[in-house]
Order: C-alpha cells, then sequence, then structure tokens
C-alpha cells in the first residue's frame, strides 16, 4: 500500500487483517451461510444444495465489498467471522440431512 | 484523490454516505483490478480465443479434411473399429462429431487386471477415426484450441492451483464488477462518451465504454464462469446435505450403470437403432458422447449422453440402453429449476449453443471485456503517474506488466501458431514444443520490454505481434495446401476466415504500434519531457 500511508505499519497490519477477513473470512461466512440455507430450506434436498451452491459467489463478493467499505474494522471482522463460525457451528451440531 | 491512500479512503469514506459508497467502491474497484488485472486480461484473451476451439484445431490439423455424417453412421463405425481393438475392454468412449468437430474420437478404459499386484495397464491415448470409415486418422501432434480452452481456467499451474488461482481472480472480477457500476454516476452519458488523445480521460473513457456496452455480457461471463467450476470452488452445500456425495450425484445426474461382469458372452446390440430411440426421446435432441460398459458380455449397457449443442442448457440428459438387446434401463430424472438454472449458466458461459452469428457476437464481447480489463490496467498506471515527477516503483512495475500481459501474450499466441506450421510435423513431442513456445516467446518478450524504455517498449513488441499474426497467413499458404487463393476457391471457408481474422487482429496490433509510436512523439502531458529526456522521443519518431 503505497501513497499517503506509506510508513505507517499499523495502517499496513490493519488493512492485512481487513483483506484476510474480506477473503478468507467472506469465503468462510459465504460458504456457511450457503449451506446452512441449503440444509435448513423447506425444498427438495438437491435442489436446495444446487440453489446454495449458485448463489453462493453474491453472497462472498458482496461479503468482500463490505468489508472494504464499512470503516470499524472491529465490526467487519466480529461480523463475516462471527458469521462464519456461527453458521458453521450450526451446520455441525445439525449434521448432513441425508 | 483518495483512491490510492489505502486504509486512509476506506476512513475517510466514514464523512458523508452516498459518496462515502462511492469513493470505497471506486478505491476496491482499481485495487481489485488491478491485482487481478493481468491474469485476468489473459483470462480473457484466451477465452475468447475458445469460442473457435475446435475450429482452431481443426486448422492447427491441416492434414485432416474429413466430411461430415450422420451421428449414427459415426457410432456405427466407431463401434465397428472398437470391436477390432478392445471386444472386452471395461468401457469404450465414443465423442461423435458434429458439424464443427469432424472427427469421431474413442477413447478405451481397460479392464483393471483381477490380480492386485499386476502393474496398472498404461493407459490409452485418445484415438480419432474418420466418421465415414471408422479408420485412424493420424495428424502432426498439437494441443490445437484445447489449449487456449485449458489455458482459459488452468492457467497452465498444476492441479489444483491453477483452478483455483483463475476462480480467486474470477471473484475478484465480479467484485470489481459491482464496485465499478456503484462508483458510476452517469452510465447512460458514459455509453456515448468516447475522447480520443487526452490521456487519462481518453483510457477512462476507453475503459467505460468497453465496460458499459458490454455490462450484461461481462457480469454474465464472470458469474457464469464461476458456475463452471462451482463443485469445486463451493462444494460445502452438498457436504451440508449429504454424507456420501455420490448421493447427490445420483439425485441430479441420475445413477450411473455399475454391473460388474459377468463373462457370458454376448453380441453387443447395434448402437445406430439407439441413436435414433435416444433422439426421438429428446425430441430431436443429439447425442454428444456414448459410453459402452462391458461390451460383448451379458450386462452390457449403452449409455448416451445428450449433446449441449442445440439447447441452452449445457447438461443434458442421459439414457442407459441395454447393449444386448437394446432396452431402455433408465435415464437420467429430468432437471428441477435449480439444477435447469444452473445448467443454462454453464450453457451460457461455454456457448456451445450459439450459431455462426452469435458465436461471432460472443467472440467480439470477449474482446470488449479483454479491452475493458486491458484499458482498466492501463488506467490506473497513467491515473497515477504525477507531473514531473519519477514515477515509484510500483508504477513503473505495474506498467511493464501492463506491456508483458497487453502486448506480449497476443505475440506468444502467434508464435503458438507459426510453430504449429513452422515446426516439422513428425518432430516427436512437438505439441509440448508447441506449448513451450508460445511461453517463451510472451516471457521472453515480456522480460526483453523490461529493458527498454516504457514507450519503446510498447511500440517494439506491439509491432512483433503484428507481424507476427499477419504472417500468419503467408506461412499458411508457404508451408500447407490450403493457402488463402486455394481455400477461396475451394469454398474452405474455415481457413478462408482463419486468414482474416488473423490479419485483422495483425492489423489492430500494428494500429496499436503505430498509435504508440506517435504518441511518445508528442507531448501530450506536460509530465513527458520532464521524465524523458529529449533523444529517446526523437528516435521514436523515426520508429516505424
Amino acid at each position: 500500500m503505497k501513497g499517503k500511508m506509506a510508513g505507517s505499519s499499523i495502517a499496513n497490519g490493519r488493512m492485512a487483517a481487513r483483506a484476510f477477513t474480506a477473503i478468507v473470512g467472506g469465503y468462510a461466512a459465504a460458504a456457511g451461510f450457503v449451506s446452512l440455507l441449503a440444509r435448513i430450506a423447506p425444498v427438495d434436498r438437491a435442489e436446495a444444495t444446487i440453489w446454495a451452491m449458485t448463489l453462493s459467489f453474491l453472497v462472498y463478493a458482496g461479503l468482500i465489498l463490505w468489508a472494504f467499505h464499512e470503516i470499524r474494522l472491529a465490526r467487519v471482522a466480529g461480523t463475516i467471522w462471527g458469521l462464519a463460525f456461527g453458521t458453521v457451528g450450526c451446520l455441525w451440531l445439525l449434521g448432513p440431512a441425508l | 484523490m483518495p483512491v490510492a491512500a489505502g486504509a486512509g479512503a476506506v476512513s475517510k469514506a466514514a464523512s458523508n454516505a452516498a459518496t462515502g459508497v462511492r469513493q470505497s467502491m471506486a478505491w476496491i474497484h482499481g485495487w481489485l483490478g488491478l491485482l487481478a488485472g493481468w491474469i485476468l486480461f489473459a483470462m480473457f484473451l484466451t477465452g475468447t480465443a475458445s469460442y473457435f476451439r475446435p475450429e482452431i484445431t481443426r486448422w492447427m490439423q491441416p492434414e485432416i479434411d474429413l466430411r461430415p455424417v450422420t451421428a449414427a453412421t459415426a457410432a456405427d463405425t466407431a463401434a465397428a473399429h472398437l470391436q477390432k481393438l478392445a471386444p472386452t475392454a471395461e468401457q469404450w468412449f465414443i465423442y461423435l462429431p458434429d458439424a464443427r468437430t469432424t472427427a469421431t474420437r474413442i477413447f478405451i478404459r481397460e479392464r483393471p487386471s483381477p490380480d492386485p499386484n499386476a502393474k496398472p495397464s498404461p493407459r490409452r491415448p485418445e484415438l480419432r477415426l474418420d466418421p465415414a470409415t471408422g479408420e485412424e486418422v493420424t495428424a502432426r501432434d498439437t494441443r490445437g484450441g484445447e489449449h487456449f480452452y485449458r489455458f482459459h481456467f488452468q492457467l497452465q499451474i498444476p492441479h489444483p492451483w491453477g483452478r483455483w488461482l483463475a476462480g480467486l481472480c474470477a471473484m475478484a472480477m465480479l467484485a470489481a464488477i459491482i464496485s465499478g457500476v456503484i462508483t458510476h454516476k452517469r452510465i447512460f452519458v458514459d455509453f456515448f462518451t468516447l475522447r480520443w488523445s487526452k490521456g487519462q480521460r481518453s483510457w477512462l473513457d476507453a475503459h467505460n465504454v468497453s465496460a458499459v456496452i458490454a455490462l450484461p455480457f461481462h457480469a454474465m461471463i464472470t458469474y457464469t464462469g464461476l458456475i463452471t467450476l462451482v463443485a469445486m470452488y463451493m462444494p460445502w452445500p452438498i457436504q451440508a446435505n449429504y454424507k456420501d456425495p455420490a448421493t447427490f450425484e445420483t439425485a441430479v445426474f441420475g445413477a450411473e450403470p455399475d454391473a460388474e461382469v459377468t463373462g457370458r458372452p454376448a453380441a453387443l446390440t447395434p448402437v445406430a437403432p439407439l441413436i435414433a430411440k435416444a433422439s426421438e426421446e429428446w425430441g430431436g435432441g443429439r447425442p454428444a458422447t456414448m459410453v459402452v460398459r462391458n461390451p460383448n458380455d451379458a450386462t452390457a449397457t449403452i449409455t448416451l449422453f445428450q449433446s449441449a449443442k442445440d439447447r441452452l442448457n449445457a447438461r443434458g440428459g442421459s439414457i442407459v440402453f441395454s447393449g444386448v438387446d437394446g432396452r431402455r434401463l433408465s435415464a437420467s430424472p429430468p432437471p428441477g429449476p435449480a439444477a435447469e438454472t444452473s445448467g443454462v449458466m454453464l450453457g451460457l458461459h461455454m456457448g456451445s449453443f450459439a450459431g455462426p452469428v452469435l458465436r461471432w457476437t460472443y467472440f467480439l464481447l470477449g474482446l470488449a471485456g479483454t479491452a475493458m480489463v486491458g484499458t482498466g490496467l492501463m488506467l490506473w498506471t497513467v491515473k497515477r503517474k504525477r507531473p514531473g515527477a519519477e514515477p515509484l516503483f510500483g508504477i513503473r512495475l505495474a506498467e511493464r506488466l501492463n506491456v508483458g500481459a497487453i502486448a506480449c501474450l497476443p505475440a506468444g499466441m502467434a508464435a503458438f501458431l507459426l510453430a504449429n506450421r513452422l515446426l516439422p510435423a513428425t518432430l516427436p513431442a512437438r505439441g509440448d514444443i508447441e506449448v513451450s513456445i508460445m511461453f517463451w516467446t510472451w516471457f521472453g518478450l515480456a522480460a526483453l520490454a523490461c529493458v527498454r524504455p516504457i514507450r519503446r517498449a510498447w511500440t517494439e513488441t506491439l509491432a512483433i505481434a503484428a507481424v507476427a499474426f499477419l504472417a500468419l497467413p503467408l506461412v499458411n499458404a508457404l508451408t500447407t495446401d490450403r493457402g488463402f487463393v486455394r481455400s477461396f476457391a475451394n469454398g474452405d471457408w474455415l481457413f478462408v476466415a482463419f486468414d482474416l481474422a488473423m490479419l485483422a487482429t495483425g492489423a489492430l496490433l500494428g494500429f496499436g504500434a503505430w498509435r504508440t509510436a506517435q504518441i511518445s512523439s508528442r507531448p501530450v502531458r506536460k509530465s513527458r519531457p520532464a521524465v524523458r529526456p529529449a533523444k529517446p522521443l526523437r528516435e521514436a519518431v523515426d520508429a516505424p
């Protein structure tokens, strides 16, 4: 990150944390969210699975953009990692349907 | 501009909600576009070329010039040939020809030895047959159009990393498209605005025009591209619902026959009538692939897979017939709304259903996407150069990588095609050598461009790429008997169109070389005389 903030290692570290949350956390949150949707949606299992897979990239893209738009890093990290761990935790408790 | 200011832009974006969103989106758009841009440029360009994948393969094997026959005839001749080659194989795969792919392709899977300690039998290579006679056709070894197609999503990087990197770049593209649209205030006006020779303003206009004109295509092609590999990128909904992913596949695509061989011989039923039966069940749809399991055994089955060439949904159905008496045993379930949607998305990406006019439209829209990425990359560097100041290392690096992607990749692609004509037809492993030549040319020229002044690098590399493309029709005429004049006289429109496309590509690249030579000789912006001493400028005037 060259430019006005060059040399500020705190700002660079925060940007690295934000990028990691957006890309890795965003993927985990999107995957967990759509998988939970696929697991509990009251439609045919195969259909729910395909809808979830098909829409997952839109959820992921939205999370990435929001992660860079929202100023408060704590809020970004809390929401995205919270969504990731929350949904994956629910899925772990539910177990596979079939 | 706060766009380059890293975290600063994000905190600034707090002040005002409406401009805040636009600012943060402009910032993320710029960085996503830059970091993924060079790979995206290569993915767009090779993907665009892949709309003519079978045609490129046919051009790269000029020895093969086959007459089309019906699918039933092709299936019959292929099955007869396989009876001679491998009557007791585990499976035969027959890829039937069509109007664009003229040869039948066959592949044999040997039965694994019952002895667990025996060495696995070597994988048999795929063979190509003349569909009229079932005779094997031989031609120069080449990857053909398959090379651009594979590179488009595997990036010549070992599995699975190439596909993951391509997926990451496609995600960046999707996020860049969404953020780019939010950034825009005046999408409709940008549609009609293109100001030439105004430096940064022109690059912005060109980026906007190429992006906005084909925006639905860009969004569609990016999203559907992700869908093509969704089972790899996002398998978790399957895991959430099924203990065994095979259960999901059976539910969606139907059960594959898996009868064990009995050893009781039974003559294989004629295959041509099955083609007619399947076509009737599909309302006239054509079969693309035939898989024969346990041929000449009492448990033989024949599965026909529907072609995507005449339908929007690329995932056609399949029907399983008995290989002994031709009885219909089972078929894939009709797709539900979600399966239909995802199959149509796949079809929209591949464009297999497209006829000639729509195919060329796909090609031109793909070029618009390539131009969108390319002009975006140019804009990024032009925008960040400060008048009178030596550009930062990062900007100089980005400039070189721009040359490496935008000018050197086309040169590499032309070298791949030239190598196909110039390497001896019988040279061992010549298919792999063709591919190596593409990458040596591409990266070699990119390395060379790093040690040249930036403007000269553009002019020189674009000129080399232009000459390489313009040479292709000539080299083709000298090394094959399907040169332009004879192709035209014989009505060999594939070869005529290929020559014309190469000339047009060469002319476009030549125009680029001419423009960069002109621009370097004319001080458009005040910054240039300060950055560059006068002498190289005058040399540039003399350059072609």
